[in-house]
């Protein structure tokens, strides 16, 4: 794990780029797919990108009863197989975080991969609210 | 690593790796009905039948299902030999005259230039085709509530003694992996119903919203030791929470760094 996903809640302007950029990074057949990320509004212009946050003991992984997440050790994201879901919701329905979901457009389930290691989101976020940055050892 | 040769195309894979996940990898398309990567295969819809030969046979060759052929040394595959497209072509017109209405089985014969079974349909002919993938994950998910019961033309995929599945906790795996998704289940305000049982649905404690079976979510608890204090709310609920935790702490440390 070189790499840390950054999420500053500070600089967020809740303009919602970085839903865009996940919705579209993750079409298929011409639909938009369901954003891994959401800037929620939690009180008068106050905004957090609520993502995935790639726990240390996943309880997704955990409560996965066919090893379809996995964590990926080079970039460090939790990866759901898709050839191994199954769609019995385990995972949507254990994580505390609620930030497994389900796309009901392409019927699969969802989850913030980091881009496999280049997260469109942290690309498109004007404000710099989200970043991805190489992690210095001390 | 071991090198095989699929269609003649030299193919890295790894060793005991099944025969069918190289061919997939190579981008090779062969129809398969029982094959799921979450579930041991079994090799009960032969769709996925491949013709084999290595150098030393001298020319012999073998019919073997690719999903469950362990991958050898320079072994020669071929997918798509014209006695291969017969036998899935018969196979194809079979799963037609067993099951007429499944759309998945009119799909992939269409591909094999059939629309209609050279067979006598079965007039009442439903859509499971016994590919056992339900009983399959069911056990693999560790509960064994449905198998196979009767023999020969009464077999049917069911709970034991046809009575409602006791071991059945509803997560409706069965269900989403059945290929011709013969397998009845409904949502209601209720509950959810399937293999002949009532299951009562968890709502979100905020927004009402449904999440998973109350057996489902203890079965988890009990199997992987999740705390009870997950399953209470929704993923939306959840997220909105977050961020109003995550919020506080923005405006602590604002205050600090004041």
């Amino acid at each position: 794990m070189k790499y840390r996903f950054v999420v500053d809640p500070i600089l967020c302007t809740g303009c919602r780029t970085c839903e865009l950029a996940c919705a579209f990074s993750h079409a298929r057949n011409l639909k938009q797919g369901r954003s891994r990320i959401y800037p929620l509004l939690h009180a008068k212009d106050r905004y957090v990108p609520v993502t995935c946050l790639q726990c240390d003991d996943p309880a997704c992984v955990k409560s996965c009863f066919y090893n379809a997440l996995r964590r990926n050790e080079e970039t460090g994201a939790v990866e759901l197989d898709l050839d191994r879901c199954v769609k019995c919701m385990a995972c949507v329905a254990a994580c505390p975080f609620g930030c497994a979901l389900f796309d009901e457009v392409h019927n699969e389930v969802v989850k913030c991969d980091l881009c496999k290691g280049d997260p469109a989101c942290a690309h498109f976020c004007p404000s710099k609210a989200l970043r991805y940055t190489r992690i210095v050892s001390k | 690593m071991i090198t095989i040769y699929i269609n003649g195309k030299a193919v890295r894979a790894k060793e005991n790796e099944m025969v069918l996940a190289c061919i997939r990898r190579e981008g090779t398309n062969i129809p398969t009905l029982c094959h799921h990567e979450a579930i041991e295969p079994c090799g009960s819809c032969r769709l996925c039948m491949v013709e084999i030969t290595k150098k030393e046979w001298e020319g012999w060759k073998k019919l073997v299902t690719s999903c469950l052929y362990p991958v050898e040394p320079e072994l020669m595959v071929s997918t798509h030999t014209p006695q291969i497209m017969e036998l899935r072509e018969t196979l194809l017109d079979l799963y037609l005259a067993r099951s007429p209405r499944a759309e998945l089985i009119q799909k992939m014969a269409e591909e094999y230039g059939l629309v209609q079974t050279s067979y006598e349909p079965i007039p009442d002919g439903d859509n499971c085709i016994m590919c056992y993938s339900c009983t399959r994950i069911c056990a693999e998910l560790g509960c064994h509530a449905i198998s196979a019961v009767e023999r020969g033309h009464e077999k049917v995929i069911a709970p034991p003694l046809n009575q409602p599945a006791v071991d059945c906790i509803g997560c409706l795996s069965c269900a989403h992996i059945c290929p011709t998704h013969f397998i009845e289940w409904t949502d209601d305000e209720t509950g959810r119903s399937i293999w002949g049982r009532k299951f009562e649905l968890l709502s979100c404690q905020k927004c009402g919203k449904k999440i998973i079976t109350r057996d489902f979510a203890d079965y988890q608890m009990r199997k992987r030791s999740l705390p009870a204090g997950y399953f209470d709310t929704c993923d939306d609920c959840k997220r909105m929470e977050l961020a109003k935790t995550m919020g506080k702490l923005v405006v602590a440390v604002q205050e600090v760094t004041k």
